[in-house]
């Protein structure tokens, strides 16, 4: 009873101890504050990923796909074992293109993207895409074709160009000779829709600390020329694309390279008929089926030259990196809470040897070792309660509250702490674990207590007729 | 006095070490001490008091010799049954009150009782316990402290709150140790008189060390250290060689 009753007393008495608690305090809310930052990050870059990936992915080697999608889809649909685990199938096409618009001034400007060539209403399904198509304000429905009205506007107006060309004062003719025959009306031909990637048409200014805005480059309703290759030859088509809408994922790979155009159009631009690169697959249940499928599928397409990939097997390298870069990162931050053990070891020497009559005293009335050593015990697990209590209530609160605070960091330094032009996330994401704050928490306390046996055990031992003439 | 001693030191030896050099301490000291008795122990500094005292509440182990509580040798005991016997057997008084400066006067008090029990068995008889404690400091004479912390009580009133720590667990011995060493006179005085009206009364035995001789005037027995032995020790205070012993040392 009497050790709790110490415990609590230099608690309540030692200012000394206050550091010892603070610096525990800071230890744990830095840790869960990281943890949880990092695992934000983590978890936004693996849901984007997967979603824009899918589940599984059918690739072919190169360029040029593989044909008969769809009869690879009638295969898969009627295997026995793969048909009822899947949700959702999609192939898409992807090629590396040239990109080229003008500024306002008339200057081109060319640059390299991936053009994917999909069907918006089959690839919406999938998920991973249909939601993160925008306007320049608001999410809208993936489509490559022009609305009615820009369809009007757009046949006006190439109708004017048309009708400038034919103004032009026709060449002097000899007298007598019939007037050529006009010309057929040629068709005017629609421009076909594209969904650019917010960064190929956008960039990112900062307005003020904390602050950015998107300034377009291309509007919708805007040109643009994109330069690929044919299937076969490898010969460069072209053809001019009006855009119809941004895709915005905020994953900024993406979004600077992506351009996304109908599958069916591509395929007959680069006179590939039905073939395609990828095929895109949903599964009803990940988790389970992920491993099953995906070799499943490696049989069923054997000697197609085919590769069946996960999205995780796919991205594999960069999120071990992930993994990786957090596990350092949290051996790292525990030497911070060790810092803290040090500091504990130190100012529980100092109070042990301040105590040291007391301990004489205890002993005197029938204390025994253990009963002392406990007091110390305590009194490290106390403090490193007490400590990693205030410091997850700090972490939680700064965790919860990170935007706020980076807000108020950024207006007092006047410099971006976030910076979104790098980031590309409005909001610093963040995943508070439960789990993690409970390993933190008895990580600390472990810590106090493992860091208290020292100056414990040196008041345990202490001679109690020498601690008695302590002076 | 024909029946067994409460408490014997046998031929005590102790011997401590100061950086390099063995200081003596004590050299083969015998002392009896009967049950109800009242006795000092006097002797200049370094011969050897606080050591004894210490010994005999086995707090410290003698190098040689033994130490009896009613014929049964307790310096050798194992480290839990010598705690529990300073714990409920003895009971200690301090020259310098060590009061623990954390707790308040009952608690202090309390201390002996709480080290006795278990948070469990503490807590039940809580109530009991408090009362008894304040009764305690009641009858030293300090029942309106009961909450002030040491640092805001004085020498004697710090001194009564240590004799009421040393008897609340009802001690067989009770073991004094200059306890009116830091007071001023008249404050010893009452320190002495509550010391013997508890002997008197309650049959209370108590081995006092002073070097103060008009305090040992109170006691029953007064017994003589020199050099690490007792140089006199009369059984019967009122015989004329103890007065004699008395008086030579007063002179000298």
């Amino acid at each position: 009873m009497y050790k709790l009753l110490l415990c609590w007393r230099y608690l309540k008495t030692r200012y000394l101890a206050m550091a010892c608690i603070i610096s525990v305090m800071l230890g744990v809310a830095t840790l869960i504050v990281v943890n949880s930052v990092m695992s934000g990050f983590s978890t936004k870059l693996r849901e984007r990923l997967h979603a824009l990936l899918s589940d599984v992915v059918i690739e072919s080697q190169g360029m040029e796909g593989f044909s008969d999608p769809k009869e690879k889809m009638a295969r898969i649909m009627a295997d026995p074992y793969l048909g009822p685990r899947i949700e959702a199938m999609s192939g898409t096409m992807e090629v590396f293109a040239m990109l080229q618009y003008r500024w306002p001034n008339g200057e081109p400007v060319t640059r390299p993207v991936k053009v994917i060539g999909v069907d918006p209403k089959q690839r919406g399904v999938m998920g991973g895409f249909r939601e993160y198509v925008w306007n320049r304000y608001e999410r809208i429905e993936p489509s490559f074709e022009l609305s009615t009205e820009r369809r009007e506007e757009f046949e006006k107006h190439e109708r004017f160009l048309l009708a400038l060309e034919q103004e032009q004062p026709e060449e002097p003719r000899p007298p007598g000779d019939p007037p050529p025959p006009k010309a057929p009306p040629s068709p005017i031909k629609i421009s076909e829709g594209a969904i650019v990637g917010n960064l190929i048409a956008s960039f990112r200014k900062d307005v003020a600390p904390g602050k950015v805005e998107e300034v377009y480059l291309l509007n919708p309703g805007e040109s643009i020329i994109l330069t690929t290759v044919s299937g076969q030859r490898m010969t460069p088509v072209n053809d001019r694309f009006e855009i119809t809408g941004y895709f915005k994922s905020e994953m900024s790979e993406y979004d600077a390279n992506h351009v996304f155009v109908s599958l069916d159009y591509l395929q007959k631009l680069r006179t590939m008929d039905d073939r395609v690169t990828h095929l895109l697959i949903k599964l009803r249940d990940y988790n389970r089926d992920a491993e099953g499928v995906s070799i499943a599928l490696t049989k069923l397409f054997e000697g197609e030259h085919l590769m069946v990939n996960t999205w995780e097997k796919k991205q594999g390298p960069l999120l071990q990196a992930i993994d990786i870069e957090k596990g350092i990162l949290n051996v790292l931050l525990f030497l911070i809470i060790a810092v803290a053990g040090f500091g504990i070891l130190a100012i529980f020497s100092m109070i042990v040897t301040e105590k040291t009559r007391d301990i004489g005293i205890l002993k005197a009335l029938g204390a025994s070792n253990g009963g002392v050593m406990k007091i110390f015990l305590g009194y490290g697990l106390l403090l490193g309660a007490v400590g990693a209590g205030l410091g997850s209530a700090l972490g939680c609160w700064l965790t919860i509250h990170i935007n706020e605070v980076e807000g108020f960091l950024s207006r007092i330094t006047g410099t971006n702490v976030f910076d979104r032009k790098i980031y590309y996330f409005d909001q610093i994401p963040t995943d508070l674990q439960p789990f993690m704050v409970v390993l933190v928490n008895v990580g600390a306390i472990g810590i106090a207590v493992l860091f208290s046996v020292l100056p414990a055990l040196r008041a345990a031992f202490l001679h109690p007729v020498r601690a008695l003439r302590y002076e | 006095m024909n029946q067994q001693p409460l408490l014997s030191a046998v031929n005590l030896h102790k011997t401590y070490r100061r950086s390099a050099e063995k200081v003596q301490v004590l050299r083969g000291l015998d002392l009896e001490v009967h049950e109800g008795e009242f006795l000092s122990v006097i002797g200049s500094s370094g011969s050897g008091k606080s050591t004894m005292l210490h010994l005999m509440c086995t707090l410290d182990k003698p190098d040689d010799g033994a130490i009896y509580l009613e014929g049964r040798r307790i310096d050798n005991l194992p480290a839990a049954e010598r705690d529990q016997l300073r714990n409920r057997t003895f009971g200690f008084i301090f020259q310098f009150y060590h009061l623990l400066p954390e707790l308040n006067a009952l608690e202090n008090v309390l201390m002996p009782q709480m080290i006795m029990h278990s948070a469990w068995s503490w807590w039940k008889a809580k109530g009991k316990l408090r009362k008894e404690a304040a009764q305690l400091l009641e009858r030293v004479g300090l029942g309106h402290r009961l909450k002030h912390r040491p640092k805001e009580l004085s020498g004697g009133e710090m001194q009564r709150a240590a004799i009421a720590r040393a008897l609340v667990n009802r001690p067989r011995v009770l073991l004094a140790d200059e306890p009116t060493g830091n007071l001023d006179s008249q404050t010893g005085k009452q320190i002495v008189e509550i010391l013997r009206d508890l002997n008197r009364r309650e049959g209370l035995t108590i081995v006092m060390v002073t070097h103060n001789l008009e305090i040992s005037h109170a006691t029953d027995r007064v017994v003589k250290l020199v050099e690490g032995r007792v140089e006199a020790a009369v059984s019967d205070p009122f015989a004329d060689n103890s007065q004699a012993v008395i008086r030579a040392a007063s002179v000298a």
